[in-house]
Protein backbone atom coordinates (compact mmCIF):
# COMPACT_ATOMS: atom_id res chain seq x y z
CA UNK A 1 0.00 0.00 0.00
CA UNK A 2 1.32 3.42 -0.90
CA UNK A 3 1.90 5.90 1.92
CA UNK A 4 -0.47 8.76 2.42
CA UNK A 5 1.15 11.90 1.05
CA UNK A 6 -0.70 14.13 3.53
CA UNK A 7 0.64 12.12 6.43
CA UNK A 8 4.17 12.36 5.05
CA UNK A 9 4.38 16.09 4.49
CA UNK A 10 1.55 17.58 6.52
CA UNK A 11 -0.78 20.29 5.31
CA UNK A 12 1.20 23.46 5.89
CA UNK A 13 3.36 23.50 2.76
CA UNK A 14 3.02 26.25 0.24
CA UNK A 15 1.30 25.02 -2.92
CA UNK A 16 4.37 25.14 -5.15
CA UNK A 17 6.51 23.16 -2.74
CA UNK A 18 3.68 20.75 -2.12
CA UNK A 19 3.35 20.10 -5.86
CA UNK A 20 7.10 19.58 -6.14
CA UNK A 21 7.12 17.04 -3.34
CA UNK A 22 4.00 15.31 -4.62
CA UNK A 23 5.75 14.80 -7.93
CA UNK A 24 8.57 13.04 -6.08
CA UNK A 25 6.00 11.03 -4.16
CA UNK A 26 4.48 9.84 -7.44
CA UNK A 27 7.91 8.98 -8.83
CA UNK A 28 8.80 6.95 -5.75
CA UNK A 29 5.56 5.03 -6.05
CA UNK A 30 6.13 4.46 -9.77
CA UNK A 31 9.76 3.40 -9.34
CA UNK A 32 9.03 0.85 -6.67
CA UNK A 33 11.61 -0.31 -4.18
CA UNK A 34 15.24 -0.60 -5.13
CA UNK A 35 16.43 -4.17 -4.69
CA UNK A 36 17.82 -5.05 -1.31
CA UNK A 37 21.47 -5.00 -2.19
CA UNK A 38 22.90 -2.81 0.51
CA UNK A 39 25.64 -5.09 1.75
CA UNK A 40 27.30 -5.91 -1.56
CA UNK A 41 27.02 -2.29 -2.61
CA UNK A 42 29.04 -1.23 0.37
CA UNK A 43 31.71 -3.84 -0.04
CA UNK A 44 34.77 -3.05 -2.08
CA UNK A 45 34.28 -4.69 -5.44
CA UNK A 46 37.18 -7.00 -4.72
CA UNK A 47 35.19 -8.63 -1.96
CA UNK A 48 32.09 -8.94 -4.10
CA UNK A 49 34.15 -10.67 -6.74
CA UNK A 50 35.74 -12.90 -4.16
CA UNK A 51 32.40 -13.91 -2.68
CA UNK A 52 30.78 -14.65 -6.02
CA UNK A 53 33.29 -16.43 -8.26
CA UNK A 54 32.44 -16.12 -11.89
CA UNK A 55 31.92 -18.79 -14.44
CA UNK A 56 33.88 -17.36 -17.31
CA UNK A 57 37.61 -17.43 -17.26
CA UNK A 58 38.02 -14.10 -18.99
CA UNK A 59 35.89 -12.33 -16.45
CA UNK A 60 37.75 -14.01 -13.63
CA UNK A 61 40.95 -12.54 -14.99
CA UNK A 62 39.48 -9.04 -15.04
CA UNK A 63 38.00 -9.47 -11.60
CA UNK A 64 41.31 -10.68 -10.25
CA UNK A 65 43.07 -7.63 -11.65
CA UNK A 66 40.49 -5.35 -10.04
CA UNK A 67 40.73 -7.29 -6.80
CA UNK A 68 44.49 -6.86 -6.63
CA UNK A 69 44.24 -3.15 -7.32
CA UNK A 70 41.44 -2.58 -4.85
CA UNK A 71 43.17 -4.67 -2.20
CA UNK A 72 46.22 -2.47 -2.57
CA UNK A 73 44.00 0.58 -2.20
CA UNK A 74 42.31 -0.88 0.86
CA UNK A 75 45.58 -1.74 2.50
CA UNK A 76 46.67 1.85 2.09
CA UNK A 77 43.70 3.13 4.02
CA UNK A 78 43.81 3.37 7.74
CA UNK A 79 40.11 4.21 8.01
CA UNK A 80 38.53 1.22 9.67
CA UNK A 81 35.24 1.71 7.91
CA UNK A 82 36.16 0.08 4.65
CA UNK A 83 36.39 -3.64 5.20
CA UNK A 84 33.49 -4.72 7.37
CA UNK A 85 30.78 -4.21 4.84
CA UNK A 86 29.86 -0.54 4.89
CA UNK A 87 31.24 2.91 5.28
CA UNK A 88 30.14 4.01 8.71
CA UNK A 89 27.88 5.44 9.86
CA UNK A 90 25.52 3.60 7.58
CA UNK A 91 23.00 0.80 7.30
CA UNK A 92 23.85 -2.76 6.41
CA UNK A 93 21.30 -5.25 5.11
CA UNK A 94 21.44 -8.89 6.11
CA UNK A 95 19.68 -11.74 4.37
CA UNK A 96 18.56 -15.10 5.65
CA UNK A 97 20.61 -18.14 4.69
CA UNK A 98 19.05 -21.46 3.70
CA UNK A 99 18.71 -22.11 7.43
CA UNK A 100 16.38 -19.10 7.79
CA UNK A 101 15.36 -18.21 4.28
CA UNK A 102 12.62 -15.72 5.04
CA UNK A 103 14.60 -13.80 7.64
CA UNK A 104 16.03 -10.38 6.96
CA UNK A 105 17.67 -7.74 9.08
CA UNK A 106 19.17 -4.31 8.99
CA UNK A 107 21.99 -3.03 11.09
CA UNK A 108 22.18 0.71 11.44
CA UNK A 109 25.62 1.80 12.59
CA UNK A 110 25.54 5.28 14.07
CA UNK A 111 28.27 7.83 14.60
CA UNK A 112 31.15 6.61 16.68
CA UNK A 113 30.81 7.86 20.25
CA UNK A 114 33.38 9.76 22.27
CA UNK A 115 34.72 6.54 23.71
CA UNK A 116 35.38 5.14 20.27
CA UNK A 117 32.50 2.66 20.27
CA UNK A 118 30.02 2.19 17.46
CA UNK A 119 26.40 2.40 18.67
CA UNK A 120 24.15 0.28 16.46
CA UNK A 121 20.49 -0.56 16.05
CA UNK A 122 19.82 -4.08 14.88
CA UNK A 123 16.34 -4.85 13.50
CA UNK A 124 15.38 -8.33 12.38
CA UNK A 125 12.20 -9.75 10.86
CA UNK A 126 10.87 -13.23 10.20
CA UNK A 127 13.45 -15.02 12.29
CA UNK A 128 11.45 -17.53 14.32
CA UNK A 129 12.59 -18.01 17.91
CA UNK A 130 15.07 -20.87 18.20
CA UNK A 131 13.47 -24.23 18.99
CA UNK A 132 16.21 -24.75 21.57
CA UNK A 133 15.13 -21.62 23.43
CA UNK A 134 18.60 -20.18 23.10
CA UNK A 135 19.06 -16.55 22.04
CA UNK A 136 20.59 -15.42 18.78
CA UNK A 137 23.89 -13.60 18.48
CA UNK A 138 25.23 -11.00 16.08
CA UNK A 139 28.92 -11.47 15.27
CA UNK A 140 31.49 -9.68 13.20
CA UNK A 141 33.24 -12.22 11.01
CA UNK A 142 36.70 -12.50 9.58
CA UNK A 143 37.01 -14.54 6.40
CA UNK A 144 33.75 -16.31 7.17
CA UNK A 145 34.64 -17.24 10.76
CA UNK A 146 33.13 -15.79 13.92
CA UNK A 147 35.34 -12.96 15.10
CA UNK A 148 33.74 -10.64 17.65
CA UNK A 149 30.39 -10.82 19.42
CA UNK A 150 28.31 -7.65 19.08
CA UNK A 151 25.27 -8.68 21.10
CA UNK A 152 22.55 -11.22 21.82
CA UNK A 153 18.84 -10.98 21.20
CA UNK A 154 15.61 -12.92 21.13
CA UNK A 155 12.82 -12.53 18.62
CA UNK A 156 9.14 -12.31 19.44
CA UNK A 157 6.49 -14.74 18.25
CA UNK A 158 6.41 -12.92 14.92
CA UNK A 159 10.15 -13.35 14.51
CA UNK A 160 10.92 -9.69 15.03
CA UNK A 161 13.27 -7.80 17.29
CA UNK A 162 14.81 -4.35 17.45
CA UNK A 163 17.88 -4.26 19.60
CA UNK A 164 20.36 -1.50 20.45
CA UNK A 165 23.92 -2.76 20.40
CA UNK A 166 27.36 -1.32 20.74
CA UNK A 167 30.56 -2.51 19.11
CA UNK A 168 33.86 -1.50 20.66
CA UNK A 169 35.81 -3.09 17.83
CA UNK A 170 38.13 -1.94 15.10
CA UNK A 171 36.03 -2.81 12.07
CA UNK A 172 39.07 -2.98 9.83
CA UNK A 173 39.86 -6.35 11.35
CA UNK A 174 36.63 -7.89 10.07
CA UNK A 175 34.91 -8.30 6.74
CA UNK A 176 31.35 -9.38 7.42
CA UNK A 177 28.48 -9.85 9.85
CA UNK A 178 26.52 -12.93 10.73
CA UNK A 179 23.68 -13.99 13.02
CA UNK A 180 23.91 -17.41 14.64
CA UNK A 181 22.07 -19.26 17.37
CA UNK A 182 23.99 -19.12 20.64
CA UNK A 183 26.49 -21.98 20.75
CA UNK A 184 26.28 -22.57 17.01
CA UNK A 185 28.41 -21.39 14.12
CA UNK A 186 25.77 -22.01 11.47
CA UNK A 187 24.91 -18.67 9.87
CA UNK A 188 21.23 -17.76 9.93
CA UNK A 189 21.67 -14.29 8.43
CA UNK A 190 24.66 -12.87 6.64
CA UNK A 191 25.66 -9.65 4.90
CA UNK B 1 42.33 25.11 10.59
CA UNK B 2 39.16 25.58 8.60
CA UNK B 3 37.80 22.42 7.09
CA UNK B 4 36.85 22.76 3.44
CA UNK B 5 34.03 20.55 2.18
CA UNK B 6 34.79 19.46 -1.36
CA UNK B 7 31.81 19.16 -3.68
CA UNK B 8 30.80 15.62 -4.51
CA UNK B 9 32.12 14.63 -7.96
CA UNK B 10 29.51 14.27 -10.66
CA UNK B 11 28.88 10.94 -12.31
CA UNK B 12 30.58 12.26 -15.43
CA UNK B 13 33.69 13.26 -13.51
CA UNK B 14 33.84 9.82 -11.93
CA UNK B 15 33.48 8.10 -15.31
CA UNK B 16 36.31 10.23 -16.65
CA UNK B 17 38.49 9.15 -13.74
CA UNK B 18 37.52 5.52 -14.26
CA UNK B 19 38.67 5.90 -17.86
CA UNK B 20 42.10 6.71 -16.46
CA UNK B 21 42.08 3.56 -14.33
CA UNK B 22 41.03 5.23 -11.07
CA UNK B 23 39.77 2.40 -8.85
CA UNK B 24 38.52 4.75 -6.15
CA UNK B 25 36.27 6.46 -8.65
CA UNK B 26 35.09 3.08 -9.86
CA UNK B 27 34.22 2.06 -6.32
CA UNK B 28 32.31 5.31 -5.85
CA UNK B 29 30.30 4.67 -9.01
CA UNK B 30 29.66 1.14 -7.83
CA UNK B 31 28.30 2.52 -4.57
CA UNK B 32 26.06 4.99 -6.34
CA UNK B 33 24.64 2.64 -8.93
CA UNK B 34 24.75 -0.97 -7.72
CA UNK B 35 21.14 -1.05 -6.60
CA UNK B 36 19.97 0.79 -9.68
CA UNK B 37 21.81 -1.65 -11.95
CA UNK B 38 20.51 -4.64 -10.04
CA UNK B 39 17.02 -3.19 -10.22
CA UNK B 40 17.34 -2.82 -13.97
CA UNK B 41 18.62 -6.38 -14.28
CA UNK B 42 15.85 -7.76 -12.08
CA UNK B 43 13.27 -5.93 -14.15
CA UNK B 44 14.68 -7.49 -17.30
CA UNK B 45 15.64 -10.96 -16.06
CA UNK B 46 13.34 -11.63 -13.15
CA UNK B 47 15.68 -14.09 -11.51
CA UNK B 48 17.78 -12.74 -8.64
CA UNK B 49 20.84 -14.90 -9.27
CA UNK B 50 21.01 -14.07 -12.95
CA UNK B 51 20.40 -10.42 -12.17
CA UNK B 52 23.33 -10.32 -9.75
CA UNK B 53 25.58 -11.88 -12.39
CA UNK B 54 24.31 -9.34 -14.91
CA UNK B 55 25.02 -6.54 -12.46
CA UNK B 56 28.60 -7.64 -12.20
CA UNK B 57 28.82 -7.89 -16.00
CA UNK B 58 27.46 -4.37 -16.22
CA UNK B 59 30.14 -2.96 -13.94
CA UNK B 60 32.86 -4.75 -15.84
CA UNK B 61 31.40 -3.17 -19.00
CA UNK B 62 31.44 0.25 -17.35
CA UNK B 63 35.07 -0.26 -16.39
CA UNK B 64 35.99 -1.33 -19.90
CA UNK B 65 34.08 1.31 -21.82
CA UNK B 66 34.58 4.37 -19.63
CA UNK B 67 36.93 5.80 -22.25
CA UNK B 68 34.06 6.02 -24.69
CA UNK B 69 32.16 8.45 -22.47
CA UNK B 70 32.02 11.93 -23.93
CA UNK B 71 30.76 14.56 -21.47
CA UNK B 72 29.86 16.86 -24.36
CA UNK B 73 27.15 14.40 -25.37
CA UNK B 74 25.35 14.28 -22.06
CA UNK B 75 25.40 13.55 -18.35
CA UNK B 76 26.88 10.45 -16.81
CA UNK B 77 23.63 8.84 -15.66
CA UNK B 78 22.19 8.20 -19.15
CA UNK B 79 25.55 6.85 -20.34
CA UNK B 80 25.75 4.48 -17.38
CA UNK B 81 22.16 3.42 -17.98
CA UNK B 82 22.90 2.62 -21.61
CA UNK B 83 26.05 0.65 -20.84
CA UNK B 84 24.34 -1.29 -18.07
CA UNK B 85 21.26 -1.99 -20.17
CA UNK B 86 23.41 -3.23 -23.06
CA UNK B 87 25.48 -5.45 -20.78
CA UNK B 88 22.34 -6.95 -19.33
CA UNK B 89 20.90 -7.54 -22.79
CA UNK B 90 24.17 -9.10 -23.99
CA UNK B 91 24.11 -11.45 -21.02
CA UNK B 92 20.56 -12.39 -21.87
CA UNK B 93 21.64 -13.32 -25.38
CA UNK B 94 24.40 -15.56 -24.06
CA UNK B 95 22.13 -17.33 -21.61
CA UNK B 96 18.58 -17.05 -22.94
CA UNK B 97 15.65 -16.97 -20.61
CA UNK B 98 13.75 -20.20 -20.07
CA UNK B 99 10.78 -20.48 -22.38
CA UNK B 100 7.86 -18.82 -20.66
CA UNK B 101 4.43 -20.33 -20.33
CA UNK B 102 2.12 -19.04 -23.08
CA UNK B 103 -0.08 -16.22 -21.86
CA UNK B 104 -3.75 -16.00 -22.54
CA UNK B 105 -5.37 -12.99 -24.11
CA UNK B 106 -4.01 -9.85 -25.67
CA UNK B 107 -2.25 -7.00 -23.95
CA UNK B 108 -0.20 -9.06 -21.52
CA UNK B 109 3.14 -7.98 -22.95
CA UNK B 110 4.17 -4.56 -21.70
CA UNK B 111 4.61 -1.91 -24.32
CA UNK B 112 8.38 -1.58 -24.94
CA UNK B 113 8.23 2.22 -24.83
CA UNK B 114 6.37 2.17 -21.53
CA UNK B 115 8.76 -0.41 -20.18
CA UNK B 116 11.77 1.67 -21.22
CA UNK B 117 10.30 4.77 -19.59
CA UNK B 118 9.54 2.86 -16.40
CA UNK B 119 13.07 1.46 -16.33
CA UNK B 120 14.59 4.89 -16.77
CA UNK B 121 12.33 6.37 -14.07
CA UNK B 122 13.33 3.64 -11.64
CA UNK B 123 16.98 4.16 -12.59
CA UNK B 124 17.09 7.86 -11.77
CA UNK B 125 14.90 7.55 -8.69
CA UNK B 126 16.99 4.74 -7.25
CA UNK B 127 20.17 6.65 -8.03
CA UNK B 128 18.78 9.73 -6.27
CA UNK B 129 17.89 7.61 -3.26
CA UNK B 130 21.49 6.48 -2.97
CA UNK B 131 22.55 10.11 -2.71
CA UNK B 132 20.34 10.79 0.31
CA UNK B 133 22.11 11.14 3.64
CA UNK B 134 22.14 7.92 5.61
CA UNK B 135 19.81 9.34 8.26
CA UNK B 136 17.17 10.29 5.67
CA UNK B 137 17.13 7.29 3.35
CA UNK B 138 15.63 4.84 5.88
CA UNK B 139 12.58 7.03 6.57
CA UNK B 140 11.76 7.07 2.86
CA UNK B 141 12.34 3.37 2.34
CA UNK B 142 10.34 2.40 5.42
CA UNK B 143 7.46 4.70 4.46
CA UNK B 144 7.22 3.73 0.83
CA UNK B 145 8.25 0.11 0.72
CA UNK B 146 7.80 -1.31 4.18
CA UNK B 147 4.33 0.12 4.64
CA UNK B 148 5.14 1.72 7.98
CA UNK B 149 3.32 4.77 9.28
CA UNK B 150 5.30 7.74 10.53
CA UNK B 151 4.70 6.61 14.11
CA UNK B 152 5.88 3.11 13.30
CA UNK B 153 9.00 4.49 11.65
CA UNK B 154 9.72 6.56 14.75
CA UNK B 155 9.40 3.44 16.85
CA UNK B 156 11.48 1.32 14.48
CA UNK B 157 14.31 3.83 14.29
CA UNK B 158 13.98 4.89 17.93
CA UNK B 159 13.73 8.57 17.03
CA UNK B 160 11.02 11.14 17.85
CA UNK B 161 8.01 11.37 15.54
CA UNK B 162 8.87 15.01 14.82
CA UNK B 163 12.30 13.94 13.62
CA UNK B 164 10.72 11.41 11.26
CA UNK B 165 8.50 14.11 9.80
CA UNK B 166 11.38 16.54 9.43
CA UNK B 167 13.60 13.94 7.78
CA UNK B 168 10.81 12.85 5.45
CA UNK B 169 10.16 16.37 4.20
CA UNK B 170 13.84 17.07 3.89
CA UNK B 171 14.44 13.82 1.98
CA UNK B 172 11.56 14.49 -0.43
CA UNK B 173 12.85 18.01 -1.06
CA UNK B 174 16.35 16.67 -1.64
CA UNK B 175 14.97 14.10 -4.08
CA UNK B 176 13.00 16.82 -5.86
CA UNK B 177 16.21 18.83 -6.29
CA UNK B 178 18.07 15.78 -7.59
CA UNK B 179 15.35 14.71 -9.99
CA UNK B 180 14.63 18.11 -11.47
CA UNK B 181 15.90 18.05 -15.01
CA UNK B 182 16.36 14.27 -15.04
CA UNK B 183 12.72 13.50 -15.71
CA UNK B 184 10.33 15.46 -17.87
Amino acid sequence: MNPDFEELVGTDLDPAERARLERVHDLLVAAGPPPDYAAPVRLPLAEVVELRPRRRAALVAIAAALAVALFAFGAALSDDSTRSGAPFPGTIAMEGTTAAQSASASLEVLDRDAAGNWPMTFAVEDLAPAASGRPFELWLTRDGKLGALCGSFRTDEKGAAVVPMNAPYDFSEYNGWVVVEEGSETPLLTT
Amino acid sequence: MQRVELPEPTDGQLIARVAEGDHVAFEELHGRYSRAVLGLALRRLGDRGRAEDATQDAFVAIWRSARTYNPDRGKGAPWLYAVARNAITDGLRRTPEPVAEPQDGPGREPDPADEAEASWTAWVVHRALEALPDHERPVIELAYWSGLSQSEIASRLAIPLGTVKTRTRSALARLADALEGELA
